[in-house]
């Protein structure tokens, strides 16, 4: 599946803006079930000053910087995109329980990598080999525990625990757990963009039941970290078919997120609460983080300006079966 | 009789009362004093407690007009700044006892280095267990933009303190470390400048190693880690402003080292590289020393709230085009959690044990340590990882049973967040308390610096003591007391630090040190709020004299004089509507309305609130002011304080009080003028002072001699003019006349050899403003050129007789008031073409974030 993603955000200025630092996250990152085959910026007025980077999460990030007096900031990003459809987690759903995750995510490494080594001698494998697993597991969990804790978006709670607590039954594997909370946050949440802003707490939303896609994939995340699983934020896009009959509308489509969980030993498993969907193949992956605040698809600092008014639009084009 | 005065004036060391099981500096554990304070104690002993008290108000009074000060947050304005305050009583170190703390200090030093460099770089302790991930990744001192920004080069840490105290067994302990921009060193500096003053005899007798090695090893530590102008690089110091607890160690510090103080918006980031804003444009920085928490420096990639940061200087960073000092992300370190992982990190980084021990922590991460410390809670302290937001240490013992189930409750939700330590008994250390020596408990913080090759301790540090006896509580917030800390050197040291380091006269090529647009806003305002002073300190003091004629004589003639002048007093400070319009009530009683404008600090324009302003302003650029400067700046306010605005409401102090307000500001003046070079900051302080008195003396004479009186009012009037702008003897010696409005206008208007004229005003500011640094066009007058000169050269084309022509006006002399409206309008819009042109730092910042915007449902 290979996809065109246009993603153009206007800041359309009162007064002249001398100076302005923006760092984007616009360009879709590359893991497993994607590839990012080509990504290019065009930005007006044209920065004098780029460059880019991968950030602590492996992100790609651009950092750029206007520095004549504009009126007017244009920042396009256009990317394409290969999706490889993900092996079916069905198969999955009988694995570890939830508090044998959260058990395994306590551990410290020294002594998961004792633990594992026993096994592996167990089974009689090439030592070298087992040392050089347990070390990437080890990695992965270290990364993995990073996203347990709180963030900045998101603090856990007994709020949160508490409307969690009928997924989490006694030795429920994981993903089953996960699943039925995806279900009952898209049955229990009305989506509602006139109610949350990017700077709406967790706590309102829960209280009020509504939110969009953010705030879904914020809640669910807080959820887990309240039973002491990992977590993690993801942007992107989503594919929108049009009505059948009707023209695909160009620069309809949206930005759009959704959630992460951590299963050792298969990896990050992706939910979407807002359309109570496992992410398949419409679903293209910019960045991820503990939340939104970490991947904030553009982020500026302008001096002067006055009022700002800003314009998005973002459409995603399928190119090929 | 002898036998009382005697007592009375004993220090009371005999007296001294140690308590059982605490160890004390002078006196160890046993009843005797320790050899090494025997000397010190008998020299004090022989002063008695009234000297001693003299040179403690010696102290104080040194601290205070040096401009000494711990702010504190919270209260009204005046009282922000408080005076630091220094025990005379030092603390004494002995020279081998000194050996142990040093090579402990170091040690601690390069192993926080290390550990730093790892959570930074490759993330070794994480990954082998050594350190939990929690610990790390919890503390909000992590910051995951700055992993892998850390410049390549063995001293990370450039410049750290440790909280050190002393247990019952005498032994050293470290309380806790200051790791992202350590506070302090500055203090001591001025604590050790001022006890040498006023224990002069004493610290001669005294071998105590001197200070000031350590700050040269901070230059050069600096020197070194710069990246690009290594033989000369640009350092500046930054400081969240005025406002900040420290402010005055920031602005002493800079001054000290010779660095640019500069606060965020000084700095921008353009091409990756951090430039500061001067008033000839735009000059590069090369490293950063810095006073400002990690969270505030980098609105785009730290905390996106922040005013007080640099946009985009992680960035400048990152491409290794300047240095920050502390690093980015040092406040990770700042984190009680850490002190229970320190000896095994010591033994795998350094293969050795730690020298100098933490106080006893239990990390709650881990679950053996969560349960002892549940399990203890009583006695034990409570300390969150991170600190701030009221995240207080909690003494168990002191917690009701409902505050221990909800801090139990806390731990067993997140656990990873909370330690507890050890309940510690400090030692205590000898003070001077009202008139006797007495125990207090005493933390001692010490200063290490990376000088380029190793770490280097300060042979001292900063020793504060409770301010009560059963005090535990030391922070200067709470009004803990500094002492200086005396490290004695042994017989065969040899004083650090006198030696200079190069024999040879050298010719060194002067660094004119830019002048940063805020600097330079704010000695404009110096210079315009000294004016406003005094035009309305004389002013005033004119009203008074000629109010107590009016009671004295109750002629009709001093009354209306009185009444123009009082009238022109409101028009002058532009306290409308006072006097001015409808103001027949406070005329007749004109005395509460004085006061008014003598007192108030809350109302703008009294001479109060233009004191305070005076002195905010100049205390923001506390760095660029002569030591002696500063003191008539202190002394300014200090004595308006006491004689008026603290003194009952009463002709006499007022007049008096004003006396020496005038003194005051001539003594100001006469300082700048004299140890100022003709620079940048002397056109704008110069510049602020002429275009406020051009201002001042317009409205005087607008509000006064543009009016038509009568004769004999008029003869009053003109005199009360006069004597007002210090120009009476003047006139009475040029023209040897009887006081006439033509004459008056010429010496006061348009004589330009006269420096108390607007004519003088007008020239001066247009020879300084033709000498501002500018970055365009040359060959063209630039536009406050253009208004300056438009306003001379109308005032130069005019004379007295077409000015005092008579149109018919009954009321007022048409021309003349029409030139000084003009002139007024053309100076406010050069005031503000200078503010564009030259302080333009001020444009504010705003974050734009894209809000989600509504999206399409599958």
């Amino acid at each position: 599946m290979k996809y065109r993603i246009t993603h153009t955000t206007v800041y359309n200025y009162s007064q002249s803006v001398g100076l302005c630092q923006n760092e984007a996250r616009l360009q879709p990152r590359d893991f497993w079930r994607q590839r990012c085959e080509s990504s290019c910026f065009e930005i007006t007025p044209i920065p004098v000053d780029f460059r880019e980077f991968t950030d602590f999460f492996g992100n790609r990030v651009a950092y750029f910087a206007i520095q004549q007096p504009h009126k007017q900031l244009v920042v396009t990003a256009i990317s394409e995109v290969a999706l490889f459809p993900r092996p079916d987690i069905t198969g999955l759903l009988k694995h570890l329980s939830w508090e044998q995750v959260r058990d395994k995510l306590q551990e410290t490494p020294g002594q998961t990598a004792n633990r594992y080594q026993n096994q592996s001698q167990l089974q009689i494998q090439g030592q070298s080999q087992s040392q050089d697993q347990t070390q990437d597991s080890g990695q992965e969990i270290l990364e993995a525990r990073y996203y347990v804790l709180d963030s900045p978006m998101i603090t856990t709670s007994r709020e949160l625990a508490d409307y969690a607590r009928p997924s989490f039954q006694p030795d429920r594997p994981l993903l089953d757990v996960v699943r039925d909370l995806m279900q009952r946050i898209y049955a229990n949440f009305t989506y509602d963009p006139t109610f949350t802003t990017i700077a709406t707490p967790l706590s309102e939303v829960l209280l009020h039941r509504r939110g969009v896609c953010q705030d879904f994939a914020h809640l669910a995340i807080g959820c887990l970290r309240s039973f002491g699983l990992a977590a993690r934020y993801i942007s992107g896009y989503v594919e929108t078919l049009p009505e059948p009959g009707q023209q695909r509308l160009v620069g309809a489509d949206a930005s759009h997120a959704w959630f992460a969980v951590y299963l050792p030993g298969t990896g990050w498993v992706e939910f979407d609460p807002t359309n109570n969907k496992l992410p398949f193949d419409q679903h293209i992956t910019l960045a991820w983080g503990r939340d939104f605040a970490d991947v904030t698809p553009l982020k500026g600092i302008a001096y002067g300006g006055g009022q700002h008014m800003l314009s998005v639009s973002v459409d995603v084009l399928r190119l090929e079966q | 009789m002898g036998n009382a005065e005697t007592a009375t004036n004993t220090i009371g060391v005999q007296y001294y009362e140690t308590r059982l099981g605490v160890y004390d500096e002078m006196v160890a554990t046993e009843h005797k004093v320790l050899p090494y304070w025997e000397r010190f104690i008998g020299a004090l002993e022989t002063m008695g407690s009234d000297e001693i008290g003299h040179r403690r108000r010696e102290a104080q009074r040194l601290l205070r007009e040096n401009g000494v000060t711990y702010n504190v947050y919270g209260g009204d304005e005046q009282k922000l700044a408080r005076p630091w305050r220094l025990d005379p009583v030092p603390l004494l170190i002995s020279s081998e006892e000194w050996l142990t703390i040093e090579a402990g200090l170091k040690q601690r030093a390069e192993l926080l280095n290390l550990i730093l460099k790892d959570i930074y770089g490759e993330q070794t302790l994480l990954k082998k267990g050594l350190l939990p991930a929690e610990l790390v990744f919890g503390h909000n001192g992590f910051f995951h933009a700055c992993v892998g920004t850390l410049p390549n080069h063995p001293k990370q840490l450039a410049l750290y303190s440790a909280n050190l105290v002393r247990g019952s067994k005498g032994r050293l302990w470290v309380l806790s470390d200051r790791t992202q921009a350590p506070s302090g060193s500055g203090y001591a500096l001025e604590n050790r400048t001022v006890m040498t003053r006023i224990l002069a005899d004493i610290f001669r007798e005294t071998q105590v190693q001197r200070i000031g090695g350590f700050f040269k090893g901070l230059d050069k530590g600096l020197t070194t880690i710069a990246r690009h102008n290594k033989d000369n690089p640009r350092i500046v110091v930054l400081t969240p402003g005025p406002f900040n607890e420290t402010y005055f160690e920031h602005a002493y510090l800079a001054s000290y080292l010779g660095y640019t103080l500069v606060q965020g918006d000084d700095l921008t980031v353009r091409d990756g590289y951090v430039w500061l804003k001067s008033l000839e444009g735009l000059q590069p920085v090369d490293v950063i020393l810095r006073r400002l928490d990690d969270s505030f420096c980098d609105p785009l990639t730290l905390r996106s709230n922040s005013r007080l940061g640099i946009t985009g200087l992680l960035e400048a960073v990152r491409r290794g085009n300047v240095v920050v000092a502390n690093p980015l992300g040092s406040s990770v370190l700042e984190n009680p959690g850490l002190l229970a992982f320190l000896p095994k990190l010591a033994r795998y980084f350094l293969n050795e044990d730690l020298l100098l021990p933490s106080v006893a922590s239990w990390w709650c991460g881990q679950s053996r340590e969560r349960d002892f410390v549940l399990n203890n809670l009583d006695k034990l302290i409570i300390k969150q990882i991170n600190r701030g937001q009221g995240n207080q240490t909690l003494y168990g013992s002191r917690l009701s049973s409902t505050d221990k189930d909800s801090l139990r409750a806390a731990i067993i939700a997140k656990p990873y967040l909370y330690v507890g330590q050890e309940q510690f008994s400090f030692s205590m250390v000898p003070s001077f308390i009202d008139h006797h020596i007495e125990p207090r408990n005493a933390v001692l913080r010490s200063f290490i610096v990376a000088n380029g090759e190793d770490y280097q301790v300060m042979p001292g540090g900063l020793t504060r003591v409770a301010r009560d006896k059963d005090d535990i509580v030391v922070s200067n917030q709470a009004g803990g007391i500094s002492k200086d800390t005396w490290v004695l050197a042994t017989e065969d040291d040899k004083p650090a630090g006198v030696t200079p380091q190069s024999s040879r006269n050298q010719f060194i090529d002067a660094v004119a040190e830019p002048l940063t647009s805020r600097a330079a806003d704010h000695l404009f305002w110096v210079g315009r709020y000294l004016e406003r002073i005094d035009g309305a300190a004389r002013l005033l003091r004119t009203i008074l004299l000629k109010y107590r004629d009016t009671q004295e004589f109750k002629e009709a003639t001093d009354t209306h004089c009185l009444t123009v002048l009082l009238r022109s007093l409101t028009h002058v400070t532009a306290t409308y509507p006072g006097f001015a319009k409808n103001g027949e009530k406070l005329l007749a009683a004109p005395e509460t309305e004085l006061f008014s404008l003598a007192k108030d600090s809350k109302r703008p324009g009294s001479l109060a609130a233009n004191i305070q302003a005076f002195v905010q302003s100049a205390f923001s650029i506390r760095d660029l002011w002569s030591q002696d400067t500063w003191r008539s700046v202190d002394s300014i306010q200090h004595r308006w304080q006491q004689r008026v605005i603290n003194n009952e409401s009463a002709i006499e102090p007022l007049q008096s009080g004003l006396d020496e307000l005038i003194t005051g500001i001539v003594a100001f003046t006469g300082l700048t003028t004299e140890s100022m070079t003709r620079e940048a900051s002397w056109l704008m302080l110069d510049s602020g002072r002429r275009l406020e008195r051009a201002l001042v003396l317009i409205a005087l004479l607008r509000s006064t001699i543009a009016l038509r009186h009568d004769q004999a009012t008029q003869n009053q009037v003109l005199e009360a003019v006069l004597f007002s702008t210090d120009s009476l003897n003047i006139y009475l010696r040029r023209y040897r006349a009887f006081i006439q409005l033509p004459m008056l206008l010429e010496l006061l208007l348009l004589d330009e050899t006269h420096p108390r004229s607007v004519a003088y005003q007008l020239h001066q500011l247009s020879i300084h403003i033709s000498l501002l640094p500018r970055e365009h066009n040359k060959c063209q007058l630039s536009e406050e050129e253009r208004l300056i000169i438009k306003a001379y050269t109308d005032l130069r084309l005019s004379n007295a007789a077409d000015l005092l022509k008579d149109d018919g006006d009954e009321g007022i002399y048409k021309a003349l008031d029409i030139l000084l409206t003009d002139t007024t309008t053309l100076l406010w819009r050069v005031a503000e073409v200078i503010a564009r042109a030259y302080f333009s730092h001020s444009q504010t910042s705003q974050l734009m974030t894209a809000n989600n915007p509504p999206e399409d449902e599958l």
